[in-house]
């Protein structure tokens, strides 16, 4: 069954693909920079050959993989913190709702005016809105566990320290890593828009720079280069999870959180 | 992540931000080139509406991403519901459009460009494209969830085909379409912005990237408070657009398989 839906889903790729080479070589369309897939495999394969391609893959990986980290880091901590603390919940949930909704790409003229052209600068733009999920779900997971596990871990005289970390973290592991997953997918997102508005270093700025040198095959390529990567990237995250959490992640989830 | 229909987290939560910005304004002092004080901010987007520039940078904003986010949550509700519908259909291009979601938005801004050059149609197309899929993928697998037995039901009661698709189907897809149209907000307002960064058009983003191209940095902070409102007064508009939808069409029961 699974394999025919891949088959099938494959089919309709191969169908897509060819319908579009047919289109662009039928002379049918009309928009002057549309490529064909052949060219754009063509222009890949050219890439590919030289090395400024894989550096820029590298840093652009680099980037995201950073920011992911730090914000990781940052909204776990701060996620147990306000998860815990019905106290801290009440004196700064309103905080952070108001500073939520702030578009990420709006960091990217602050990170500029602060940090230059630099990877400090594509940080500052990637850590703040992937910081959100991992720290919100980290909170809604612990302050969502029945108070039972307190208790528990009050009857086996746990430390403070020692329950957090024994008891309320692997409980909320599965929530936890609902929102490492949000925030992979963002951190690509918005290590791209850093370097395309920023940054001129990456995936991001080459996608600009081909486009701006009129280079449509190759701007597609780089295109589908970055589609694969956000794919494989949630792939792997998938797979950790998957051996971490077996059992939990069977189900789809719900699409919270696109760019911000 | 079910979020109640108008649920406030209490305004003392407010308390950090307000103390941080006061200690940034009290701390700072002599010109900071970088990080200029609170109060500097006010006064550069003062300075900005006087010239008669916010005004009409905000409606544009505003308009073109409230026409992207129209269009692209009628087409994905419509393609949703094909798709949806017919199976074979579905099967196909499942792979085709987890691709495209999985597509960092952003990327299609030069694409556009370069297709279809630095036109106002260009930057509702991109807005489309760019948000349309988390609403079509949302319909798609409500219709699938519901459908079946749904269409069932209507055929033993002798319904006619439209009148399964307008009395069964739509209403029992629209929780779907509101959860996609969600997802979709915060995304279709990035991509306006970034549009607007990008190709140096008309709006908030222009604002944005002037400010950071003069060194103008209290114009930049401003232009970001002033982004964040808007951001979260867009976001309270489609709670509250939410809950009195999900009022008229509550989700129904019938999703367990």
């Amino acid at each position: 069954m699974k394999d025919r839906g891949l088959v099938q889903g494959t089919g309709g790729l191969v169908v897509f693909l060819v319908l579009w080479e047919g289109v662009v070589r039928s002379g049918f369309a009309t928009f002057d920079y549309l490529p064909a897939p052949s060219a754009v495999l063509a222009a890949l394969g050219k890439l590919a050959a030289g090395g400024a391609f894989w550096g820029e893959i590298g840093h652009t990986l680099l980037a995201a993989l950073l920011g992911w980290a730090i914000a990781a880091l940052v909204g776990v901590v701060a996620g147990l913190a306000l998860g815990l603390s019905p106290w801290l919940r009440r004196y700064s949930l309103a905080s952070i709702e108001a500073l939520r909704p702030l578009p990420g790409v709006a960091f990217a003229p602050v990170g500029l005016l602060a940090f230059g052209f630099s990877l400090q600068m594509e940080l500052a733009v990637i850590v703040l809105p992937t910081l959100w999920p991992v720290l919100v779900n980290t909170m809604g997971g612990i302050s969502a566990l029945s108070p039972r596990l307190g208790e528990v871990a009050r009857s086996f005289r746990l430390g403070r320290f020692e329950a957090t970390l024994k008891v309320y973290a692997p409980a909320a592991a599965a929530s936890v890593l609902v929102g490492l997953r949000l925030s992979m997918s963002l951190a690509v997102v918005m290590a791209v828009i850093a370097e395309m508005v920023g940054n001129p270093q990456g995936l991001g700025y080459a996608v600009v720079r081909e486009q701006q040198a009129l280079h449509p095959a190759e701007m597609f390529g780089y295109v589908f280069v970055i589609g694969l990567i956000g794919i494989l990237m949630n792939w792997a995250l998938m797979a950790v999870a998957k051996r971490v959490l077996p059992g939990e992640f069977g189900r789809p989830l719900a699409m919270e959180a696109g760019a911000r | 992540m079910k979020r109640g229909a108008m649920h406030l987290p209490p305004l003392r939560g407010l308390a950090p931000l307000l103390v941080g910005l006061a200690a940034w304004q009290i701390l700072s002092s002599g010109p900071a080139p970088s990080f200029p004080p609170p109060s500097t901010w006010w006064r550069a987007v003062a300075q900005i509406a006087a010239n008669g520039q916010l005004v009409p940078a905000i409606m544009e904003t505003l308009w073109t991403f409230a026409l992207g986010l129209a269009l692209a949550a009628a087409f994905g509700f419509v393609a949703g519901l094909a798709i949806g519908a017919v199976p074979p259909l579905r099967r196909w291009s499942a792979l085709l459009l987890e691709y495209f979601r999985a597509l960092p938005p952003p990327v299609i801004v030069p694409v556009a460009v370069l297709m279809l050059g630095y036109v106002p149609s260009m930057k509702v197309s991109v807005i489309v494209f760019a948000s349309v899929w988390p609403i079509l993928l949302n319909v798609v697998s409500s219709v699938s969830r519901v459908g079946g037995g749904l269409i069932d039901v209507g055929r033993s009661m002798r319904l006619t085909r439209a009148e399964v698709l307008f009395k069964l189907l739509i209403p029992a897809v629209v929780p779907g379409l509101l959860l996609g149209v969600r997802v979709a907000t915060p995304l279709a307002i990035v991509i306006t912005l970034l549009i607007e960064m990008l190709t140096a058009m008309p709006g908030l983003g222009g604002l944005l990237i002037a400010g950071q191209r003069n060194f103008n940095s209290a114009q930049v902070f401003g232009m970001l408070v002033l982004v964040g409102l808007l951001g979260l007064t867009v976001n309270l508009l489609v709670n509250v657009a939410e809950a009195v939808v999900l009022r008229r069409w509550p989700p129904r029961g019938l999703a367990q398989d």
